[in-house]
């Protein structure tokens, strides 16, 4: 525990210091969302819908930078063999690095969340309180995905153009239960409807969080 | 007699048709050192790796305190100090910062205390609050080497650790390198030519066609490490 | 595997082939609803099994692989994964040239169709991994690890997409498939593809795996050759 926070520790006290990550994160986002608002004419578009999907677009390929952001922070100085010759289970590392890319997104999607209002012509109002949930469920099952497959993809030769093409098929599931409930929730349906998505958002977090605690230790190993 | 720190039998490493080690059998016994001299490519930072359990042997196996190298436990990496030519330091964080968050992942008791006191024995207090992206190269490795040496491990691997150095990083690594080995860890090290070391009984073994050979140990062998040494520094 | 064995398999399944295709075209009745089309069903239901069958041995090698670090299974992987790719196409493109003359279109979102489609997708970034690095067993742990996480999700993509498209209430008429075989000549034709397809998939899986053990084996002889004459020059 003493180990997992000091690794979180010590990436927020770099992203503090540089603020390369989220303000690449938050820019990407911006510009996700100015895409989707001309490629969705938001003026003709149903608000609720639209704004949901542009909103999960902006959070899987933020998702993707953060992800691999966090995983960066390791690269100079082969710092990461340095982790890796430390007492600490790679378990533990995974969660450090998850709980980094959670932190990186999860901010990334504040201003997300704004910048959705604005543009689709929402209100600031209580339904924005029940996004909550679900986006913390999604950004936490993507974190979760894509911090395990971004360790595999950025010691590949393609890099991380091979994240996208092994993350977000994967990621369905949780995407299509993200964007129906948050359709759901801004559109002001009741807490029922949206009950049936959580669950499967929740299975999904479940499962990735175990697989990727489980599984890390064999994509960080050294040949 | 006590058990060998390293232990190795028919140790040997492939990279697809490559043999870079084949029929390794070292032993070390604690208190003692070591050192694995040879060409650029001839495998010593390959063998250190396997040595710190970074990476499985593919044919034979190696001891480490009498464990398989591929399963060190965190109780048993924690007995293990690694320096290489990387230095594992995080370029935007201060000298301090970078000890003490080592400090924190080896669990020692006071982590502020003990990243000062190791600033001071490499002589690094003053640039205590200086990123590391700052420090010269000398002054990064020491700090490395502080780094590596911080949680009192009981096998040293250095893998090339004088290389590119100047002479005040050289005497002040040297010097923590003997304090550790009196202390009764045991050192193994690699080097190009038979290093220039006082006050240190070692043994030299040459690193050559992907196989160790122990160096009869003579007294020349420390002249001829001297001359290696002027004849590289010379360019000849 | 011998190759007699093999062989066997081979001549089998193309035994069984030819009568599954004399079934489909001449002897089983023609589907009332959808005529000559619903046909297509009989190889478009057996590529489907294939396909997911073949996701589950490559979940499932990858678990031995990690576990075991036997090469064996990353080639068991790798032979699965390749095959099942073909079938998983197979079954996009049979189920494409079905939906056109019954539903009027070359694709619909319906929730199999979908989940086939995302399953595609997995198996080709699982190999898109696989050639972009070296062969190494770096490589080996990688696809077991991203195999593995693949299968798990296979579940959770099956729920989704079902509530996805209940949801939003399906305009089309569901596949005939769905209410079951009316005529029992239906089923025995369905049956006898499937073996036929089963049989197939089982002759081309030891057939690859044979081919990659074959491979590791002269990669094999190709270290022990060098390091031979390595150690022939220590003398």
């Amino acid at each position: 525990m003493a180990a997992f926070a000091a690794i979180l520790r010590k990436d927020l006290r770099l992203e503090l210091r540089s603020g390369e990550s989220t303000v690449a994160l938050l820019a990407i986002s911006l510009l996700i969302l100015v895409v989707m608002v001309f490629a969705l004419d938001a003026s003709r578009a149903r608000g609720a819908e639209s704004a949901a999907g542009a909103l999960w677009v902006a959070l899987v390929f933020s998702g993707m930078l953060g992800a691999t952001r966090a995983l960066l922070a390791e690269r100079d100085n082969n710092c990461i063999r340095g982790l890796l010759l430390s007492p600490i289970e790679p378990s533990t590392l995974y969660a450090a690095k998850l709980a980094a890319a959670f932190i990186f997104m999860a901010i990334a999607e504040i201003g997300s969340v704004i910048l959705m209002v604005l543009f689709f012509n929402l209100n600031f109002d209580i339904t924005l309180i029940r996004l909550a949930p679900i986006l913390a469920l999604g950004t936490l099952g993507f974190a979760a995905l894509a911090t395990l497959l971004a360790a595999i993809s950025n010691r590949t030769r393609m890099g991380d153009l091979l994240l996208p093409i092994l993350a977000v098929p994967i990621f369905v599931p949780a995407l299509i239960a993200g964007v129906k409930a948050s359709a759901s929730a801004l559109g002001g349906t009741p807490e029922s409807a949206i009950a049936e998505w959580l669950k499967i958002l929740i299975a999904f977090d479940v499962l990735f969080v175990t697989a990727g605690y489980l599984l890390f230790e064999y994509v960080v190993r050294e040949d | 007699m006590a058990a060998p720190v390293v232990e190795t039998h028919e140790l040997g490493k492939t990279y697809g048709q490559h043999h870079v080690l084949r029929d390794l059998d070292l032993r070390l016994l604690p208190g003692r050192a070591i050192f694995i001299v040879g060409a650029n490519g001839a495998g010593k930072s390959t063998l250190l790796r396997i040595l710190a359990g970074l990476s499985a042997p593919t044919a034979g196996r190696a001891l480490i305190f009498g464990l398989d190298s591929r399963r060190l436990g965190p109780r048993y990496r924690r007995r293990i100090g690694m320096l290489a030519h990387q230095s594992y330091l995080y370029p935007n964080l201060t000298a301090r910062e970078n000890l003490e968050f080592c400090a924190e992942l080896y669990a020692i008791s006071d982590p502020r205390g003990s990243a000062a006191r190791w600033l001071e024995r490499v002589g690094l207090e003053r640039f205590a609050e200086r990123r590391v992206r700052a420090l010269s190269r000398g002054m990064e490795q020491r700090l490395a080497a502080a780094r590596a040496m911080i949680a009192d491990p009981g096998l040293l691997l250095l893998d090339e650790p004088f290389a590119s150095l100047d002479s005040e990083a050289v005497q002040i690594i040297m010097s923590l390198i003997r304090e550790a080995v009196a202390r009764g860890a045991s050192l193994v090290a690699s080097a190009h030519v038979v290093p220039e070391v006082q006050d240190l009984e070692f043994e030299v073994f040459d690193l050559a066609r992907a196989t160790l050979t122990r160096r009869p140990p003579t007294r020349d062998s420390a002249d001829a490490g001297r001359i290696a040494r002027l004849r590289s520094l010379l360019g000849r | 595997m011998s190759s007699m064995v093999r062989k066997g398999l081979g001549y089998l399944s193309l035994a069984l082939m030819f009568v599954a295709i004399f079934m489909v075209f001449d002897w089983v009745p023609t589907e009332a609803e959808q005529g000559i089309a619903q046909r297509i069903f009989y190889f478009h239901v057996p590529c489907a099994w294939v396909a997911f069958a073949a996701f589950g041995i490559v979940a499932l090698a990858g678990i031995l692989y990690l576990w075991l670090g036997e090469r064996m299974w990353d080639d068991l992987g790798y032979a699965a994964a390749e095959i099942g790719m073909v079938f998983c196409t197979l079954v996009l493109l049979t189920g494409s040239l079905w939906a056109k003359p019954i539903w009027g279109v070359w694709w619909t979102w319906d929730s199999r169709l979908t989940t086939t489609f995302i399953l595609w997708l997995m198996y080709g970034g699982y190999l898109l991994l696989r050639s972009s690095a070296d062969d190494s067993p770096q490589v080996a742990r990688f696809a077991a690890v991203v195999g593995i996480v693949a299968a798990l999700d296979v579940p959770v993509v099956i729920v989704s997409v079902r509530l996805w498209r209940t949801i939003h209430p399906a305009v089309l008429i569901t596949k005939t498939g769905e209410h079951g075989l009316e005529d029992p000549r239906m089923v025995v034709a369905l049956l006898v593809s499937l073996a036929a397809f089963t049989i197939f998939f089982v002759w081309l899986l030891t057939l690859r795996f044979a081919q990659l053990r074959a491979r590791t084996r002269l990669h094999r002889m190709g270290q022990e050759i060098a390091l031979a004459e390595m150690r022939a020059g220590d003398r």
